[in-house]
């Protein structure tokens, strides 16, 4: 029982960590319509970006990962707004030039970095302890911030005039656009905000996960799989889906042991992309 | 790109037979060298080239696929296991079984995946070769787990034992012959009908076109080429292992694909042979020849949509032997291919 309760708040945990990084990755498919190979490489940035500010300029870690979550969403702003709104309508160039983004990113991390782990570890350390089970006082910390985090986007989506813009660009692009709404102005933006949220979450997570040049790989694996199951381009179903996901993992990993809880993952969301492709929660966005 | 007019289908016979020449003339290496680093690099350009003709293949009829590393995994560890447990060692028959068994499995995947189309066709075959590598891990039974396949006996070609150096290069360039000119038939063949697959999948449809069939024998045939380049690595590499496949591994073959042009047959050969050459000459091993790569891709999709050779012939071949370019249904398809089925909405 006590194990069930200790496993069940990694699995909530993970899912917040999921959920932040599924919702920028389905921002992006939703308005966009792009599939952002590149998403896990935000994620290292944010990881790295925190680490060298802490390590190089002596900021406080918690300014380092606001720090961390600017520079990736300025950065996703350019690549938006430079390289790939030129291409913005051909779903595999677009799919090409994130992947190519991904590739430099991952190998620039190396060059600059090398290979090994840096020396990067989260400021707070310390367990909570309950009635039979304890948490890691790091990961209550990045649970809440990923919580606040959800909230904040939720907000933003469903109750601000910018949301909405961007809730009718995904809806109709044609109609949104003849309404007065300028995609120019909006794409790049949103680009950005999707990437901020990965560089805020590699910033928060790498620190106890780790950091190296390619932890992105599993990170852009497991976006895929929540924003499948979710339903590419549902905001609601990438959320529901990234805890099933995070809570898949933690018992699996705790009560199963290797891979076969990511097999079985891998299997549904295959079984899924076949028979109903828009996801448990979508509408097709974009034809199948 | 998919325009059916003759200057094209003339530069694609071309083309198509220009790669299989050159591939093999091949065979002269192992006679005007002994330098193993020079069959190493020879080995490794021909598997490469043989994997992104399955891309090239696929592109054919506008899908993009991740799935060349599961084929090549069925492909070599068919091999590997028919050597190792069954005894087999002739080249001809590992190759058949290298070849049909991907061909097979991929008969009754298509059947569900190839419904999808545009991004969503890419998302399944990502997902594949993700299961592929739990896969192999997760049955150590067949596959040997982590530890992979080890010590197979040497192939033979009417009992005569081909271990050496020079007999796995020969080996390689006998594969990749077989691809290319398996390749060559297929996409010759069927050219009309992947075009108009490739240019609007419901018009081909609606005018009688059984798409369906050619899909399904596309991706059969596409999944075959990878299974005979997962055999020549397998042969090269003397052991059968999850890492020879991993997922991120068919983003290089999608890369010489690209980069070469994915017009004509040549764009994969001369993309395969430039970049693994590029990334020894330069000693941009491992991790640096990605850099290379991802910068090229992002050139070649904003500045050279027609990949190198795409872009070469276009300067030079004659001027006056391009009649001018009839405009295509769909000209927005420039580039990777626009899906314009999938643009449609319900």
């Amino acid at each position: 029982m006590e194990g069930i309760v200790a496993t069940g708040l990694i699995g909530i945990s993970l899912g917040a960590q999921y959920a932040l990084l599924a919702l920028g990755f389905t921002l992006i498919f939703g308005i966009l319509g792009v599939v952002n190979f590149a998403h896990g490489g935000f994620y290292v940035l944010g990881g790295y970006l925190a680490y060298s500010a802490v390590t190089y300029l002596g900021v406080p870690y918690a300014l380092a990962v606001i720090a961390a979550a600017l520079g990736t969403t300025a950065l996703g702003y350019l690549f938006e707004r430079f390289v790939l709104d030129r291409v913005i309508d051909d779903h595999l160039a677009t799919l090409m030039l994130t992947l190519g983004l991904y590739l430099m990113m991952s190998s620039g991390f190396l060059v600059l970095f090398g290979p090994q782990s840096p020396a990067f570890s989260f400021p707070l350390t310390g367990v909570l302890r309950g009635h039979g089970f304890y948490v890691p006082i790091e990961n209550l910390v990045v649970l809440v911030v990923c919580l606040v985090g959800i909230l904040l986007i939720y907000a933003l989506i469903y109750h601000t005039d910018f949301g909405r813009a961007l809730r009718a660009l995904a809806d109709d692009r044609a109609v949104a656009t003849a309404q007065g709404l300028r995609p120019k102005l909006l794409f790049p933006t949103a680009f950005a905000l999707a990437t901020g949220l990965a560089g805020l979450t590699g910033a928060l997570v790498t620190p106890i996960l780790s950091l190296a040049p390619h932890v992105g790989d599993p990170v852009l694996a497991t976006s895929f799989l929540i924003v499948i199951l979710g339903g590419l381009g549902s905001i609601g179903g990438a959320t529901v889906a990234a805890f099933i996901v995070g809570m898949v993992e933690a018992f699996s990993a705790v009560y199963l042991g290797g891979s076969k809880g990511a097999l079985a993952l891998f299997v549904l969301v295959l079984i899924m992309l076949v028979v109903r492709p828009s996801g448990l929660f979508g509408h097709r966005v974009r034809g199948a | 790109m998919a325009s059916i007019d003759l200057g094209t289908a003339r530069s694609g016979a071309i083309a198509e037979t220009a790669s299989v020449i050159i591939i093999a003339a091949a065979f002269v290496i192992p006679w005007i060298s002994q330098n193993p680093a020079i069959y190493s690099l020879a080995n490794q350009i021909l598997i490469g080239v043989t994997a992104a003709f399955s891309v090239y293949i696929m592109l054919r009829m506008n899908l993009m696929t991740f799935a060349v590393p599961t084929f090549m995994a069925i492909g070599g560890y068919t091999a590997a296991i028919l050597g190792l447990r069954h005894g087999v060692t002739d080249v001809v028959l590992l190759g058949i079984a290298s070849f049909m068994v991907p061909a097979l499995f991929a008969l009754p995947l298509g059947a569900l995946v190839l419904r999808l189309t545009g991004v969503y066709f890419v998302l399944v075959t990502f997902v594949l070769t993700e299961i592929t590598q739990l896969l192999l891990f997760e049955m150590p039974g067949w596959t040997g787990g982590a530890n992979g396949l080890v010590g197979m006996p040497a192939v033979t070609l009417f009992g005569i034992e081909l271990g050496d150096n020079r007999a796995v290069l020969l080996v390689t360039i006998g594969l990749a012959l077989t691809g290319a000119l398996i390749t060559a038939a297929v996409t010759r063949g069927l050219r009309q009908h992947f075009a108009a697959i490739e240019e609007n999948e419901l018009l081909a449809q609606s005018l009688g076109l059984v798409v369906w069939h050619y899909k399904a024998f596309g991706f059969a045939v596409a999944a075959g080429v990878s299974g005979l380049a997962g055999f020549a690595l397998v042969n090269m590499l003397l052991t059968a292992h999850p890492t020879s496949f991993s997922a991120l591994s068919s983003v290089n073959y999608i890369a010489y694909t690209i980069i070469g042009g994915k017009g004509t047959m040549l764009g994969p050969v001369v993309g395969g042979a430039l970049l693994i050459w590029a990334g020894d000459i330069f000693s941009l091993r491992g991790e640096f020849s990605q850099l290379l790569f991802g910068f090229l891709i992002v050139v070649v999709v904003l500045a050279a949509r027609e990949g190198i050779v795409g872009t070469a012939s276009r300067f030079v071949v004659l001027p006056s032997s391009r009649a001018p370019r009839r405009p295509t249904i769909n000209p927005g398809s420039g580039a990777l291919g626009a899906p314009a089925a999938t643009e449609s909405r319900p």
